[in-house]
């Protein structure tokens, strides 16, 4: 076999070194981070538990690991049967006011693209959801309810 | 060379001690060898890619043709002498035959077309076997029928221990709900103290195997005869460790290699992958109690993740260099040399292990609910058979050949000088080869007669003709 001019006796100590840097690079990252951010608490990554989760649907727990096959649930239940009055968006916003921390945050840093939006309204803020209210009982008004 | 007035039952101890003490005092300086073939053993090396052994007629072409052979107690001329007489206790105790990186110099240039590169894989496997510890699992490892076996003891275990998480948690005090910290669980019936505490139990046993196999391998090979005798060491331990840590981090023996030069290239991929994929590992095992990780330890990573890119490359450079090592074989199989099912075996199961690593991967970018668990589960059974049968497979080449390395390196067995100026030793395999076509068929009857004591196998009468 012909002998390769990429990974020589010469340059074989730089090959390595590169790859080992390669290697070392998020080792490093982590610690100038952990380095740099000493002394100031730590990020708090998760929305602090609300004093009336117990009012949630589930538990913390449960709603973490399968809140997507909930929501397809309730969708189905909507869509396809008409079963209404379980939970919604809207509901969720009502204690988890912060979309930011309560979706978007997990969800970019697991990669896991979120389709709820593109239709539906996240009601992040209090005027917001008034305003949501207000819409609703409108709605409802010339509905003739 | 038969050992007729030795007692025919004689085992190797009793061997031992019917040599004269006194072997130094002899008139030639020399001592006086016994022979007692295992013809076991012979058969067991030919079987595992030692087929050509009986060719070889002692012309010692193959050790000067070595570039990683040292000055002092050439290999591999002493390696086929030892291989031919059955003398397993003398190759057991070798270092040189971990020296040897199978780049098959030797190989191509034998006159005779033996294959010292071939012969001295299969003494490396032999040599695994032989201080194995429990020697029936390296015996397993090394048969296919086992294959089913060998797969479904990790499945059932692995399965039984998710079944029994919930008990097995609260038996070991681990599993407390909602103080993992770790935000998002890949697999929920598999939290990740259960994987901690599945791999940290088994690979605790592995590692003790390795251990006791060590320690046999250090005992044996200090009673080597290619120190002399009086080996005096030219370096401390850490140096040499150092030294060697170097050399296997820069390929620096694969790189002086002519024949199989491409096998540097795929080594080099496999082993930095393997090690960008170990430290990643490592991160994500430590997660949960590692101090550089402030906050919560989202997992999986984002795609971009420093971490995740590492994985990703590192699986990349594996799987490439694992192709360029399975086209080589199939393909280049007189320059690669001869693969056994023991070669195959590492090969593929790494293959499959990286394989269903990304399979697992897609299938969770892919959102498939019941799927990226099922790859995931069959991925983990393929790092068990990778990692925990370590000691076993032809993956302990990595704590037996590092071993000999720094043995090697502390009693200055370097390489020779013989080779120094001589930039393409693979050039001159096509002239002795040929030249010697004619006069490999007049030598070999003569040998065949010479080892007719070892009876078994049949004389290489024709086999030296290219």
């Amino acid at each position: 076999m012909k002998r390769s001019s990429v990974l020589t006796e010469k340059n074989r100590i730089k090959w390595a070194t590169f790859f080992t840097i390669l290697i070392l690079l998020p080792v490093g990252l982590s610690v100038a981070g952990f380095a740099l951010s000493r002394g100031q608490a730590a990020e708090v990554f998760l929305e602090a538990p609300d004093p009336r989760w117990e009012s949630c649907y589930r538990d913390a727990e449960y709603m973490r690991f399968h809140h997507m096959d909930l929501l397809k649930e309730i969708r189905d239940e909507v869509v396809r049967y008409g079963i209404k009055g379980g939970i919604t968006l809207a509901g969720c916003g009502d204690c988890h006011t912060n979309r930011d921390q309560f979706c978007d945050r997990c969800h970019e840093a697991a990669s896991v693209r979120l389709d709820c939006f593109g239709c539906h309204y996240y009601p992040e803020r209090a005027l917001d959801r008034e305003l949501l209210r207000v819409g609703m009982i409108v709605q409802a008004t010339q509905d003739g309810r | 060379m038969e050992s007729t007035e030795l007692p025919a039952q004689a085992d190797s101890v009793s061997l031992e001690r019917m040599k004269p003490r006194n072997a130094r005092a002899s008139p030639n300086g020399r001592r006086p060898v016994f022979v007692d073939p295992d013809l076991q053993f012979i058969r067991a090396l030919s079987r595992s890619g030692g087929d050509s052994l009986k060719k070889c007629m002692q012309c010692g072409t193959c050790s000067a043709a070595c570039p990683l052979s040292p000055d002092s107690h050439p290999f591999p001329r002493k390696e086929m002498a030892w291989a031919n007489w059955g003398m397993k206790d003398r190759l057991m105790k070798d270092p040189d035959v971990w020296l040897c990186h199978h780049c098959n110099d030797c190989s191509t240039s034998c006159p005779r077309g033996t294959r010292p590169g071939d012969v001295l894989g299969g003494i490396r496997q032999q040599c695994i076997l032989h201080y194995a510890f429990p020697r029936f699992l390296a015996r397993w490892v090394s048969r296919p029928v086992f294959i089913p076996l060998l797969l479904a003891m990790p499945a059932v275990l692995l399965g039984l221990a998710i079944r029994y998480r919930d008990t097995l948690g609260e038996a070991l005090g681990l599993a407390v709900p909602g103080e993992d910290i770790i935000v998002y669980s890949f697999m929920p019936s598999l939290p990740h103290w259960l994987i901690n505490s599945f791999f940290g139990f088994f690979g605790l046993l592995a590692f003790l195997a390795a251990v006791v196999g060590l320690v046999r391998f250090v005992r044996g090979v200090k009673k080597s005869e290619v120190w002399g005798d009086d080996p005096r060491p030219v370096k401390g331990l850490f140096p040499s460790i150092w030294s060697v840590f170097i050399k296997v981090f820069s390929h620096d023996r694969f790189t002086s290699c002519e024949t199989d030069h491409s096998r540097s290239i795929s080594h080099f991929f496999v082993f930095f992958g393997f090690i960008a994929l170990a430290v990643v590992t490592l991160w994500v095992l430590t997660g949960p109690y590692n101090p550089l990780i402030r906050g919560e330890f989202v997992y999986p990573f984002s795609f971009w993740s420093p971490w995740k890119l590492l994985a990703n490359v590192g699986g990349v450079a594996v799987l490439l260099g694992l192709l360029l090592m399975i086209w080589e074989r199939l393909y280049f199989g007189h320059l690669a040399g001869t693969s056994s099912y023991f070669d195959w075996a590492l090969v593929w199961t790494l293959f499959l292990v990286v394989a269903t690593g990304f399979s697992s991967e897609v299938l969770h970018y892919l959102r498939m609910v019941p799927h990226r668990q099922v790859a995931y589960f069959v991925h983990l059974v393929f790092v068990f058979a990778l990692l925990i049968y370590l000691p076993y497979s032809k993956f302990a080449h990595m704590l037996y050949r590092t071993t000999a390395m720094v043995m090697a390196e502390r009693y200055g067995r370097e390489a020779g000088t013989h080779l120094k100026g001589v930039p393409y030793a693979g050039e001159m395999t096509d002239v002795s080869s040929g030249a010697a076509g004619g006069t490999s068929a007049d030598t070999g009857p003569v040998m065949a007669d010479s080892m007719g004591g070892t009876g078994s196998l049949p004389p290489a009468g024709n086999g030296g003709s290219t």
